[in-house]
């Protein structure tokens, strides 16, 4: 009967609750989006740095991975010194430059990556097999630049001699497979050695030099100790765990986060606002009818639960369409942001968590629900024959 | 002409005194986020060093505080700047005679295009670009930010339209009590509708302007704020003559419109059905 009722009195102004209804749609779709943008860098960050199990990325002290051109010194006997630290189960080295492939046509420029195939962290194979000496894996962007194939050889070289005119470090090297390379985006042409090609080639400058180690620490250890005591063993490196490079990260994008707190704080006022404003207006419209319910003899608190009712309807309504337009607009927006140049492929900034978004929907429907409360209580006491008189008078 | 060479120096210590060997020491200027950190002021001597703990580094005196650009590709990085002299720095990192890159100043237009011209056709292991070029490249992560609040607004400005819009249309519906009386009275439907059109073309105003003032505060705020947390001069938000106008007539024209429609419908209805009877 109070379902019925509430219904009846929804339908009755159809085009005013189609309105209250598209508004807290539109209002739970900006929540639903913001609560993603605020939890979706954090999840999808994290879960990109987590993948094949390193916690603890060690780089010249004062920087952050491959922040500036710094590399560390006597790489050899810093992967020793790390992999003797308790808890510490791999040691992932990596020395990064700029190669140049030359060829007939114009030098393809890309980023090259020494690494130790056997613990490396920084690429998934998609066809052939990790570099042995002289070998490469490759991108796709870096082989549609080249016109190369797996199987192909390359002139590479790592730098130019301006006074002379020639490259330095050149060597010919074979591909040995494609790669999707986790830390870059998939227009970046990229290209991934062994560790000591990329040492060799570089000369005196790169020699026995790494950029950063990847480190692995066992399941039962905290990253964090293991950090501590990485830092303690070398003094001229800084180590930074997963949680800090999160921390670091969510400190740089806090504008993000930021926005979406003040924009979905923003969302969740305007829909209790107008589900306020719908059922105080419909009550004030139905002061007679209250009356009328009340005398004969329909209880308050009846009267009070049609009117939350209503409100229930209009926000639980809205909340549904916003969930469904929420979606669309988060992948819409998320598109527009994985625009930012070099933005790794793993990286999403929405990212639809079915707690937090369900948390933040119940959050909105509550609101709606507090704001029939008052006035459906204050309709529902008003005093009966008063009441009646007054709307019979006009 | 200038030459620009960027380094990591790995460290910058305070001492008290000139060491002896030195005969005269060189300049440098520091940023005020690292003078602030760091306790440094103007004549103060630091040894500098491109390896952390390197105690052969050089010493020199601060001649001056710099204070940080407005650029917004800056505004995320946390790291501390100095300024020293090319040579100073070449010594310093053993890069010798050696730059990262020049900026050429031109007369502009034509002379620009040809000294490009000139320059590439050097190709003495090095590209000129054109300054423009280089704004494009370095900006793309900010069309991609600005792409973001375009969106976020358009968004903003649908959820508000429908707020007002419903606002507008209760507001007037409100009315409809006053509305069966005029009419009873004998005032014509146009001037019904007039009144009530001007009515909400008044609450529109005067809602726009009080938004206007809201956004200004709101700005003020942001702009403090981040400032603050990015410790730097660049205004986050800043609102132009043509956001005040797009914002107003927005308002106005949806407020009316609502007004409008509403008070359409009112004035169809008929007086007593208006009264409830």
């Amino acid at each position: 009967m109070r379902f019925q009722l509430a219904a009846l009195s929804l339908r009755r102004h159809a085009s005013r609750t189609l309105l209250a209804v598209l508004g807290v749609a539109v209002s739970a779709a900006m929540l639903l989006d913001m609560v993603m943008l605020a939890t979706g860098m954090r999840q999808s960050f994290a879960s990109l740095l987590g993948r094949n199990g390193f916690t603890i990325r060690v780089s010249p002290r004062g920087t952050l991975p491959f922040d500036t051109e710094a590399t560390i010194a006597q790489a050899g006997d810093a992967t020793a010194a790390i992999a003797r630290i308790s808890g510490v189960t791999a040691v992932a080295p990596v020395l990064g430059t700029t190669i140049h492939v030359l060829g007939a046509r114009a030098p393809v420029t890309a980023f090259a990556l020494g690494v130790d195939p056997a613990v490396q962290g920084d690429y998934q194979l998609l066809s052939g097999r990790d570099p042995a000496a002289n070998e490469l894996v490759a991108s796709d962007a870096l082989l549609r630049a080249t016109g190369a194939r797996v199987g192909d050889t390359l002139d590479v070289a790592v730098g130019f001699d301006p006074q002379l005119r020639t490259y330095t470090g050149r060597r010919r090297v074979a591909i040995s497979g494609r790669a999707r390379f986790t830390y870059l985006s998939a227009d970046d042409r990229a290209a991934a050695l062994q560790l000591a090609t990329v040492q060799a080639m570089g000369g005196a400058d790169r020699a026995d030099r790494a950029s950063l180690f990847m480190v692995r620490t066992a399941p039962n250890v905290d990253p964090e100790a293991a950090r501590v005591a990485i830092e303690r063993a070398l003094p001229r490196v800084t180590a930074l765990s997963t949680a800090g490079a999160v921390a670091e990260a969510e400190r740089r994008l806090s504008y993000f986060r930021q926005l979406a707190f003040i924009l979905g704080a923003v969302s969740l006022i305007v829909g209790f606002l107008l589900v306020t404003t719908i059922v105080t207006v419909s009550v004030n419209e139905r002061i007679g009818e209250i009356a009328i319910m009340r005398a004969i003899g329909v209880s308050r608190i009846h009267v009070v639960q049609q009117i939350v009712i209503e409100g229930i309807g209009l926000s639980l309504t809205g909340a549904a369409a916003g969930l469904v337009l929420g979606v669309f607009t988060a992948q819409w927006l998320n598109s527009i942001l994985r625009g930012f140049p070099g933005l790794p492929d793993a990286i999403d900034f929405f990212l639809f968590q079915p707690n937090s978004a369900f948390r933040a929907l119940a959050l909105l429907v509550a609101s709606g629900v507090a704001a029939g409360i008052y006035p459906a209580w204050r309709a529902a006491s008003l005093p009966i024959s008063a009441t009646l008189r007054e709307e019979a008078v006009g | 002409m200038t030459a620009a060479l960027t380094a990591r120096v790995a460290s910058a210590q305070r001492i008290d005194s000139i060491p002896p060997w030195k005969a005269e020491v060189r300049t440098i200027a520091v940023d005020e986020r690292l003078a602030a950190d760091a306790g440094l002021r103007v004549g103060d001597l630091v040894v500098l060093a491109a390896e952390p703990g390197n105690a052969s580094g050089d010493t020199v005196r601060i001649s001056a505080i710099l204070q940080r650009r407005a650029d917004p590709s800056e505004v995320a990085r946390s790291e501390y700047r100095i300024r020293t002299h090319l040579g100073q720095l070449q010594e310093l990192i053993g890069y010798g005679d050696r730059v990262d890159r020049y900026a050429i100043q031109t007369t502009g237009g034509v002379a620009a295009d040809s000294a490009l011209r000139r320059i590439n056709a050097l190709s003495f292991g090095f590209h000129a670009y054109p300054s423009r070029e280089i704004a494009v490249e370095t900006s793309k992560t900010f069309l991609v930010v600005s792409r973001f609040h375009r969106a976020i607004g358009m968004i903003t400005i649908v959820a508000s339209a429908t707020f007002l819009l419903c606002i507008m249309l209760l507001k007037v519906d409100e009315r409809r009590r006053d509305v069966a009386a005029m009419r009873l009275m004998g005032i014509s439907r146009a001037t019904v509708v007039r009144t009530v059109m001007l009515e909400s073309s008044f609450v529109a105003l005067l809602g726009s302007l009080f938004g206007v003032a809201l956004g200004f505060a709101v700005s003020a705020f942001v702009n403090a704020h981040y400032q603050a947390v990015y410790r730097t001069p660049l205004r986050f938000a800043i609102i132009t003559a043509g956001t005040v106008t797009y914002s107003v007539l927005l308002s106005l024209v949806l407020g009316i419109g609502a007004g409008a429609l509403a008070a359409r419908r009112l004035s169809r209805t008929p007086p007593l059905t208006l009264f409830g009877r």
